[in-house]
């Protein structure tokens, strides 16, 4: 695991930089947000731990440089100061979590951990139901047959497969698949006829299908 | 004198002679809804020197015996469509054509090859008055049909060209590529067909968008 470390102390930088080593992380150290945006605009990481107060650029213009190109890389801000207001910034800038210093090094290296874990297990898995696969990282359905499938099928199918036991309600879906964009219910359930052309194309022995209480549920289907 | 013989002429005009029949179904489905059966159809009869290839292959002597009864493919007719349940209809319509019998088919639609490639496959046994290989009067001739889409054709096309190039630099990324192309085409067939089904639902089963020479 690569981490980019922006600190201005140079005591500090050393300290966290040799702990972050000794514990196996690969670790590049700057000493303020200009250079972390030069660095992570040339390589790749797997997360950044970042100051807010540095010279040259701060943490948080750092921080909205850095999700501006696009990048989405894992962020905690180490903050000095305890001030409610300075980790509501650094948070809508763009980062995932924060430490209010002084800090104990076991603390970061567990967030560290999670977020990690949070960008590997959660975001690429692998689902499987019935004879079907859902391979999230390549966006392909697999079966007896492969397809492939959109971003929005792909998140549709994510989260009917996680409540496999329960009805997810048109409203439920809408928020977790088409957040924040202006959908209605037409749009879901035009997915869901996708999504089921699809898992019939396969030859999967699963289909989506619309319950009672209006919400829909994947279920087995025998005799494809 | 090929490898066909004395029968080439007979190949021939059973390959036009069915491609009339089905061209002639598919404009009488034009007629009576509107919509074409087919984007285009095209026939061949395999060239001499692929038919001797394919025969060596196969580990069998260059006779005309074999090139019409062990290899069945020596007619050969591809009919392209726009939408998979066209391919479907198209089948249909085959199997119902007088003096036609289905002797082999495989839906490599439904079972897709590893590799990703899709289409179905029909071999026909088309009965003729011409005398066939075996001496028989009316004779028995094979025909081979392909059924694809669109998309599956230009995939296939490619897929061909790459079977037939020797020594291309990462062979194994490029046939990686080209399988995940094959399930990106079939992803926009499939949605492509789901939303046809949608629009024609919603119009009562009226079809108003374009056809073409009109």
């Amino acid at each position: 695991m690569k981490v980019l470390l922006a600190e201005d102390e140079n005591d500090l930088r050393e300290v966290v930089q040799d702990y972050l080593e000794f514990q196996g992380y690969l670790v590049d150290a700057v000493p303020n947000g200009a250079a972390a945006v030069e660095k992570l605009a040339r390589d790749a990481y797997d997360a950044v731990v970042m100051d807010i107060m540095m010279p040259v650029m701060d943490g948080i213009a750092a921080m909205r440089k850095i999700r501006e190109t696009g990048n989405t890389v894992p962020a905690i801000f180490l903050t000095a100061k305890a001030e409610v207001s300075d980790r509501v910034e650094g948070l809508d800038a763009g980062a995932d979590d924060y430490l209010t210093k002084p800090f104990a090094m076991e603390e970061l290296n567990a967030r560290l951990r999670a977020l990690y874990r949070r960008k590997r297990d959660y975001k690429t898995r692998t689902f499987t139901f019935g004879n079907l696969e859902l391979d999230t990282e390549s966006s392909e359905l697999r079966a007896h047959n492969s397809i492939a499938l959109s971003q929005k099928e792909v998140r549709l199918l994510c989260c009917l497969l996680s409540n496999t036991d329960k009805d997810m309600t048109v409203s439920e879906l809408l928020s977790e698949v088409w957040t924040g964009e202006d959908a209605s219910a037409d749009i879901v359930w035009m997915y869901i006829s996708f999504l089921n052309a699809k898992l019939q194309s396969v030859k999967a022995n699963a289909a989506i299908q619309i319950s009672d209480a209006s919400g829909y549920r994947i279920t087995e289907v025998k005799d494809v | 004198m090929s490898i066909y013989g004395k029968y080439y002429n007979a190949m021939t005009g059973i390959m036009n002679d069915l491609a009339k029949t089905i061209e002639a179904n598919s404009r009488k489905h034009e007629e009576e809804t509107g919509e074409k059966l087919f984007e285009h159809l095209c026939c061949r009869i395999k060239s001499p020197e692929s038919m001797l290839e394919k025969l060596e292959k196969k580990g069998l002597e260059a006779t005309t015996y074999h090139a019409l009864r062990s290899v069945t493919d020596a007619i050969g007719l591809r009919i392209v469509c726009l939408f998979i349940d066209d391919i479907y209809e198209n089948i249909a319509l085959i199997k119902s054509i007088p003096g036609c019998t289905v002797v082999r088919e495989k839906d490599y639609i439904q079972n897709a090859k590893p590799n990703g490639y899709r289409s179905y496959h029909m071999v026909l046994d088309r009965i003729t008055d011409a005398p066939d290989v075996d001496g028989n009067t009316p004779g028995h001739f094979f025909i081979e049909v392909q059924l694809r889409t669109i998309a599956m054709d230009t995939w296939a096309a490619l897929e061909h060209e790459l079977k037939y190039k020797r020594n291309i630099k990462n062979q194994d990324l490029i046939v990686q590529e080209l399988h995940r192309c094959a399930n990106e085409l079939a992803a926009c067939d499939v949605s492509m067909q789901t939303l046809r089904k949608i629009i024609r639902g919603q119009s009562g089963g009226v079809y108003e968008g374009f056809t073409c020479g009109r």
